[in-house]
């Protein structure tokens, strides 16, 4: 197989690096105890500087984790700084449940200004592994990244010694390699966050990598990583984290999505793929299942073992593939829908957890509703391209070690090259190679050329898919129709699809009723529209929809005008930020027939007694510091979020229909009233602000004019 | 050939019977059982893990007959002491936590972890106990979810469907 001749090897050869700077923190007195650490690090890359915060001077009030972040970043980062600049901060925050044991704290969250969305706005993105955990034992619930090093660095963080080293060995290097030379540097215990060569060269789907391929990948905070000359974090602690109720821990480990407690054996498949993406694998492939996270009780991370490697054609690599990976290989339909994927009952639940570990509980048969839970609606055929394991293989790998963002490269640069090319929209274009998706030597040729930023095209593409596309022309190279489009809900349906998959702020559709996992009902995609509207990003990795099947029922066939849709939206709202903040997990929250769940984990850490209410507030509270960003940085209005979400819902979904935007609009006010925002602006009154203990930010509303 | 003879010790599996899932719930289970903790320093038993090969390693004290740990420490008879069954066991309120049975230990990486302190009554080794006052048994064994490690003196399970459906994954 034909190799671009410009990727870079994986390396091994290291030399000690220069050490730039080294300070001793002084931790503070945590007067927590349980569950937090009790110390903030602040650093910054600029003088090499490092100073601590109290975690007690924010919560219990913020939480932690994003929530935590959230106040952190509105109270410190004013508008008008962009995600590339110095004045960027990235603040990552654990919460208390991380390194505790209770299963699914090990999740971690960076925010910051994100070099992916558009325009460029405050965001978030989660993270696994046990980076967060390790930070934890270092004596820190968090850190906030300030400034630029002024020549490549990476930090080491070994308990109350903060040391910066120059990355000039590192620099370039790949991935895993860049993780493997951390490790033969400063031991084998460290953990460490790193980007890739395509953080460094400011693409802007960058991702930040740990342990087991977890990534940071929304949000394109490598990029940010990059800009700010910092190749990697490494950490080594040897403190400790107490959680307060350690009975109720061991209880939590059996009881939070009933894990199986069973061998995991090794398995040798022969096909990979569903349905219309199937493929025979000759001499098969073998799937393990392994945990993200530290002190996970599941194993929802399927591990693709001895696969091909994009680097050489003797060597094997183990990669992980969550739910986007799987098309890789094969893109021929789009992803299929059950309802009880989104729409549950108390006898029949599908966590994602189970359905990504291959362990679904057995279906409940007495449930009357069980044929409607289990109504398959099969994917649209969209014939992106065929089915072929060993490109698959290659571009999953490429992404891993380049450091990119898998979802964007599977879902939205490559579909798109797809449909363009099929609509004739790239003839006047000479890339200096065929486009075409179905060649591996192209996918690798394409991969590289953006990941490096080579010449004309790889500056472009570099910038993701909705700059590339406006700076092209918008209307022509975004908007123009694919005709590739075949409704399988109605057999023989050709359905419009615009040939740029882009939802709002520069983000790729995610369960939207089309384009990618497009084949799930109005109500469902209604919701998922409404959440997508008032963030900054794909919100559905951290809020795919939940609610009971009644609920649908009720909703019947005028989701616009229910208010119960939009009372699920906002539960499934609150929840994706105590997911953040807690922290848990998207795969295991939320448990609807145990709202208690998130409480009962936060005081199982702290010791803190929490209701099921006051969380919620603290979660509202968390949107709102979101929304106060959102408005006075980004200037965010009713206008100006509608106008950007509705015209990404004008394609039919897999019926052939939609919504008018009136009856959108409709919609919009239930939740703003629901939400005690005003339905002509988008701003929440006063009367909401303070309600959430938020006066001051009612206070600087009011002196920008934003408070109705 | 390895001379050597091990008293009864945890095990990893094969992972076609099952798959280490690197989630450090054997790890955790290990320190807050014994010390209410969860830290690097306090685990007796360690996943070996692989970072981007994402096929991670347990290793646990093996029980060795001959204890060279046991042999290196300055306060035995009192720090460490010998069981009935010849396995060794700490004592933490009489180790002065001087590492030496950690550096003796025969295994890389050592299978005895050290919690290092300025406050001398903080300092101690941490080596695996077996649980054995546990009625439940090991707590690593009880709490890793996917069922692959186990007692030395249980023969390896056989994987097969049936035994990993059973509700208690054929343990
Ligand atoms: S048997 Fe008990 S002491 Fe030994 S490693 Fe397992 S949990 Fe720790
Ligand atoms: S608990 Fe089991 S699966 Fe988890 S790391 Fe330990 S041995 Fe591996």
């Amino acid at each position: 197989m034909e190799k671009p001749a410009t990727v870079t090897a994986p390396q091994t050869a290291t030399t000690a690096p220069e050490i730039l700077a080294k300070v001793k923190v002084e931790r503070l007195e945590n007067s927590l105890r349980y569950g937090y650490v009790g110390t903030i690090l602040r650093i910054n890359l600029s003088d090499f500087s490092v100073s601590t915060v109290a975690t007690a001077s924010y919560v219990p009030k913020y939480i932690g984790g994003r929530a935590l972040a959230n106040r952190i970043f509105y109270d410190e980062v004013g508008p008008e700084v962009g995600a590339l600049t110095p004045e960027n901060k990235i603040i990552f925050m654990t919460g208390p449940t991380t390194a505790t044991g209770i299963p699914t704290g090990g999740r971690s969250v960076f925010t910051g200004i994100a070099a992916n969305n558009y325009p460029e706005q405050y965001a978030w993105s989660g993270i696994g592994g046990w980076f967060g955990a390790e930070v934890k034992f270092a004596g820190y619930d968090g850190f906030i990244l300030e400034g630029a090093a002024p020549e490549p660095a990476y930090i080491f963080i070994d308990d109350d010694k903060v040391s910066f080293f120059s990355a000039a060995g590192l620099w370039g290097r790949l991935v895993h390699d860049t993780q493997a030379t951390l490790e033969a540097m400063h031991g084998r215990e460290i953990k460490s966050i790193v980007i890739g060569p395509a953080g460094e060269n400011l693409m802007r789907n960058a991702s930040i990598t740990t342990s087991n391929d977890n990534v940071a990948a929304k949000s394109g905070f490598g990029a940010v990583f990059g800009a700010k000359n910092l190749k990697a974090i490494s950490v080594r602690g040897s403190g400790v984290v107490v959680p307060a109720d350690i009975k109720r821990l061991f209880e939590l480990r059996l009881q939070m999505c009933s894990p199986a407690m069973r061998p995991n054996p090794v398995v040798h498949e022969f096909v990979h793929g569903m349905d219309g993406n199937q493929i025979a694998v000759l001499g098969g492939w073998y799937r393990g299942q392994v945990a993200c996270s530290h002190g996970c009780n599941q194993h929802c991370c399927r591990l693709m073992m001895d696969m091909p490697s994009a680097f050489s054609d003797s060597e094997t690599v183990n990669q992980v593939e969550k739910c986007v990976g799987i098309f890789a290989y094969g893109f021929a339909e789009d992803c299929a829908w059950l309802p009880i994927m989104s729409w549950e009952t108390e006898q029949n639940t599908l966590p994602p957890c189970k359905m990504l570990s291959g362990e679904p509980p057995a279906p409940d048969l007495s449930d009357p509703h069980l044929p409607a839970l289990f109504a398959k609606v099969p994917g649209d055929i969209v014939n992106y391209w065929k089915p072929d394991f060993h490109k698959g293989s290659v571009m999953m790998h490429l992404c891993n070690e380049y450091g990119i963002d898998k979802w964007d490269v599977i879902v939205w640069y490559f579909t798109w090259l797809s449909m363009a090319k099929k609509e004739g929209l790239l003839e006047d274009m000479d890339f200096g190679m065929e486009v075409d998706v179905e060649n591996e030597v192209f996918v690798r040729y394409f991969l590289d050329m953006i990941c490096y930023r080579r010449g004309k095209w790889g500056q472009l593409f570099g910038e993701g898919m909705a700059r590339a596309t406006r700076e092209l022309g918008y209307e022509k190279y975004s908007r123009s129709i694919y005709h590739g489009r075949y409704s399988q809900a109605v057999p023989g349906l050709q359905l419009d699809l615009p040939v740029s998959l882009e939802t709002a702020w520069g983000m790729s559709y995610h369960w939207a009723g089309r384009g990618y996992e497009g084949s799930n009902n109005k109500p469902t995609w209604l919701a998922v529209t409404l959440m997508q509207m008032t963030s900054t990003r794909d919100t559905q990795t951290v809020a795919h929809f939940h609610g009971d099947y009644n609920d649908l029922l009720a909703i019947g066939d005028d989701p616009c005008h229910s208010r119960i849709l939009v009372d699920d939206v906002i539960m499934n709202e609150n929840k994706a930020e105590l997911k953040d903040s807690v922290s848990t997990c998207e795969w295991q929250s939320p448990d609807l027939y145990w709202t208690s769940m998130e409480a009962e984990m936060f005081t199982c850490a702290t010791g803190i007694e929490i209701t099921e209410e006051e969380l919620e507030e603290a979660a509202v509270r968390s949107k709102l510091l979101m929304r106060a960003i959102t408005m006075r940085n980004h200037a965010r209005t009713r206008q100006l979020e509608v106008d950007s979400i509705y015209p990404s819902i004008i394609y039919p979904d897999c019926h052939g229909e939609t919504v008018t935007e009136v009856e959108f609009n409709d919609l919009v006010d239930l939740y703003y009233e629901a939400r005690g925002w005003d339905q002509a602006t988008g701003w929440p009154t006063r009367e909401t602000w303070e309600r959430y203990g938020l006066a001051d930010v009612a206070h600087d509303m009011q002196e920008l004019g934003m408070l109705p | 050939m390895n001379a050597r003879s091990y008293g009864p010790h945890i095990v990893q599996y094969p992972k076609e019977y099952s798959l280490c899932a690197g989630c450090t719930s054997c790890e955790i289970a290990c320190s807050l059982t014994h010390d209410g903790v969860v830290g690097p320093r306090y685990n007796r038993i360690f996943l070996v893990r692989g970072t981007s090969s994402m096929i991670h390693e347990v290793a646990a004290c093996m029980h060795c007959s001959d204890h060279p740990c046991y042999e290196a420490c300055p306060e035995q008879g009192q720090a460490m002491t010998l069981d009935a069954n010849n396995m060794v066991r700490i004592a933490e309120e009489f180790c002065t936590g001087c590492g030496r049975c950690m550096k003796a230990c025969v295994f890389e990486p050592a299978r005895i972890n050290l919690v290092k302190s300025k406050v001398a009554s903080k300092r101690s080794a941490k080596k695996c106990d077996l649980c054995a006052w546990r009625a439940e048994g090991p707590a690593c064994i009880q709490y890793c979810p996917v069922r692959c490690i186990g007692l030395s003196s249980n023969p390896v399970p056989e994987y097969s469907p049936a035994v990993a459906q059973a509700p208690d994954g054929g343990q």
